[in-house]
């Protein structure tokens, strides 16, 4: 355990984001509510710089530092540089986005950067008040970026639901953590991992359980804490519905895998960790997992703009990864590493698609995007891999993405899980398809071709990129997924 | 095994009985010759005037919201006075830069204009008017 000066060295990429944000927020003090370039550029250099530090930090083993409050390891790092590769897109969408040209850029990039060291800290935290505040950090500045846009409606609207909805969430989960600290004695995660395995009372373990399951189920959006995600989603500037729906998931996941595995279960050999006596929360997440992706799935058919679309898709997606969650072994852990790599890269570029056609049509509706095939050959094309990468049709990244949790599952014996999931991705199929229907096979409103800046096209080659490749050849991603994994808590 | 939370039970029940106990003596007891001044609500001495169920203005809460973050500063400081000797040279940096960071806040919120009463305002019509404008000048 590190104490604060010591702690510094090892602390250098949040160091890195705070200097940004401070710099930022100088910048916007001294130039005015201008647009401006600069925000951008230096939010993905900034981000950039902290993720590639990040990493090499990582590599050096595990650390605790500032007393125990953050712990620097593979797990962590695993995770941070997915929140950068996200905050980097995000932060390319936004500049590449009509949506988000208005006078307060710089303010923008602050609140981005800003949840981007709330998830910076909450995948290390390692302390009840740290991962508190931690949350916190992700989901205030999450509310402003949803709200954006203040003179629509929508965007209001969904910002209004995501400051209530969180409010809330966050109120029953630290409840929950005033109970586990009066079980315990001590606000350190591994310290209450120690007591509760000496044994304590199975009903307030219970109890504390379901309330902290509440905030985290909240955060990655799953069934029934999900009412806000579809609102907040469709209303927030395009690039910001892109990164809530990985990078903050993202971060809930990593807080939700730490926290549980280390506080409800226990390690044993072999990569394994055993439940408490009374307190079989497995089941509980594998019944959620399920209904989580059927309700995202079967929602999502019936949906006509293509944002809200994918928002019930994601819902639907942070159903298959709880499925990696309930499994209790590190094969089951893996394979959420590894699908959220997958989900980064297909989500993402399918969101930069909808931002690039809403540029030119300014319409978000399925039915406007008739006739796209012909219109814009490459962004059809790109469109199609995502989406099918999406549904985890072979040969693209979300197949194997889908392997892996599946063969977690059926290994696992959770048999009806496993049925479950598969004919989700059969229904699932059935939307995504429709959109790409509509776009090769319906005849186009005007036949003027879409122009595709150089940029544009580049940036989705970049993600489109990637979906293909880790479809063929996964093999270093799932080997740094396994290593995050099995060194977790250890 | 939940025999331990039975304390917590009987204190539950005491506070109960205490509580009710209370407000039952002093109904009993109590003089009762209520008039006008008597049921006015208590203000801490002023005269009320109007009704409570007013609408505040909206800006009360950006004053409270700067004052809390100023309000936490000095809550923080006043223990690192207590130990500033003992700690040192490093406590000493950990302060200035946690009222570097304070004061980055407060001049953006002075640029913004959030420490005025009196702000200005734009309609709607002057609000489409100006971005107008500025589409043009850009």
């Amino acid at each position: 355990m590190l104490d604060n000066v010591q702690s510094v060295k090892f602390f250098l990429p949040e160091l890195i984001l705070t200097g940004a944000i401070l710099v930022l927020i100088v910048y916007h003090v001294v130039t005015g509510k201008k647009k401006s370039l600069f925000a951008g550029y230096l939010t993905v250099v900034s981000v950039g710089a902290a993720m590639l530090i990040a990493g090499g930090i990582g590599s050096g083993g595990a650390r605790d530092l500032f007393f125990g409050m953050v712990r620097i390891d593979e797990f962590s790092t695993f995770f941070k540089v997915i929140f950068s590769l996200a905050t980097i897109f995000a932060a390319f969408m936004s500049i590449a986005s009509s949506e988000v040209n208005g006078r307060r850029q710089t303010e923008y990039y602050v609140f981005l950067l800003s949840v981007t060291l709330g998830m910076y800290l909450l995948a290390s935290a390692t302390d009840l008040v740290m991962v508190y505040l931690s949350l916190e950090l992700v989901s205030i500045p999450s509310y402003l970026l949803a709200g954006y846009l203040k003179r629509a409606d929508d965007s209001v609207e969904g910002a209004v639901k995501y400051v209530v909805y969180g409010a809330t969430a966050s109120g029953i989960m630290i409840y929950g953590f005033s109970l586990l600290y009066g079980l315990t004695g001590t606000t350190s995660v591994a310290e209450i991992g120690r007591i509760v395995a000496s044994g304590v009372s199975p009903l307030t373990l219970t109890v504390a359980f379901i309330l902290v399951g509440v905030g985290f189920g909240y955060k990655i959006a799953a069934v029934p804490f999900h009412m806000w995600s579809p609102d907040v989603y469709e209303g927030a500037p395009t690039p910001v519905t892109a990164f809530l729906s990985v990078g903050p998931k993202a971060a809930g996941f990593a807080v939700l895998i730490r926290f549980f595995y280390a506080v409800f279960a226990q390690r044993v050999e072999g990569g394994q960790w055993a439940l408490f006596e009374g307190v079989d929360w497995v089941t509980v997440f594998a019944v959620l997992s399920a209904v989580t992706m059927t309700v995202g799935n079967l929602v999502a058919i019936v949906q006509r703009n293509v944002k809200r679309l994918l928002a019930y898709s994601s819902i639907a997606h942070a159903g298959y990864m709880l499925m990696g969650f309930v499994l209790l072994n590190v094969e089951g852990l893996r394979a959420i590493l590894f699908y959220l790599v997958v989900y980064l890269f297909m989500n993402t570029g399918a969101f930069l698609v909808v931002v690039l056609i809403a540029n030119q049509i300014g319409s978000e509706d399925i039915e406007d995007y008739s006739g796209m095939g012909i219109r814009s050959p490459f962004l059809s094309v790109c469109m199609g891999i995502f989406l099918f990468a999406l549904t985890g049709i072979p040969p693209f990244s979300g197949f194997i993405g889908k392997v892996y949790l599946f063969a977690g599952v059926i290994h696992s014996g959770l048999y009806w899980l496993a049925v479950i999931g598969v004919l989700n991705s059969v229904v699932s199929l059935y939307y995504y398809a429709r959109i790409l229907k509509v776009m090769f096979l319906e005849k186009p409103k005007s036949e003027e071709e879409l122009p595709v800046g150089i940029y544009a096209k580049a940036f989705l080659a970049v993600l489109a990129f990637p979906t293909l490749l880790l479809g063929i050849y996964w093999e270093p991603i799932i080997r740094a997924a396994e290593a995050s994994a099995r060194l977790l808590g250890g | 095994m939940l025999l331990q939370y039975a304390n917590v039970l009987i204190f539950m029940a005491l506070a109960a009985i205490v509580a009710t106990a209370m407000l039952a003596i002093s109904r009993m007891l109590q003089p009762r010759n209520p008039n006008p001044v008597k049921a006015q609500p208590y203000e801490c001495g002023e005269l009320p005037f109007g009704h409570s169920w007013v609408q505040f203005n909206i800006r009360f809460y950006v004053i409270a919201l700067i004052f809390i973050i100023f309000d936490v500063e000095v809550a923080m400081l006043y223990p690192w006075g207590v130990i500033f000797r003992k700690l040192g040279t490093i406590a000493f940096v950990e302060a200035f830069v946690f009222i570097v960071i304070l004061l980055a806040g407060l001049a953006y919120l002075w640029v913004e204009g959030d420490l005025e009463w009196v702000r200005e305002y734009r309609t709607a019509e002057e609000e489409k008017r100006a971005r107008e404008e500025e589409r043009e000048a850009a």
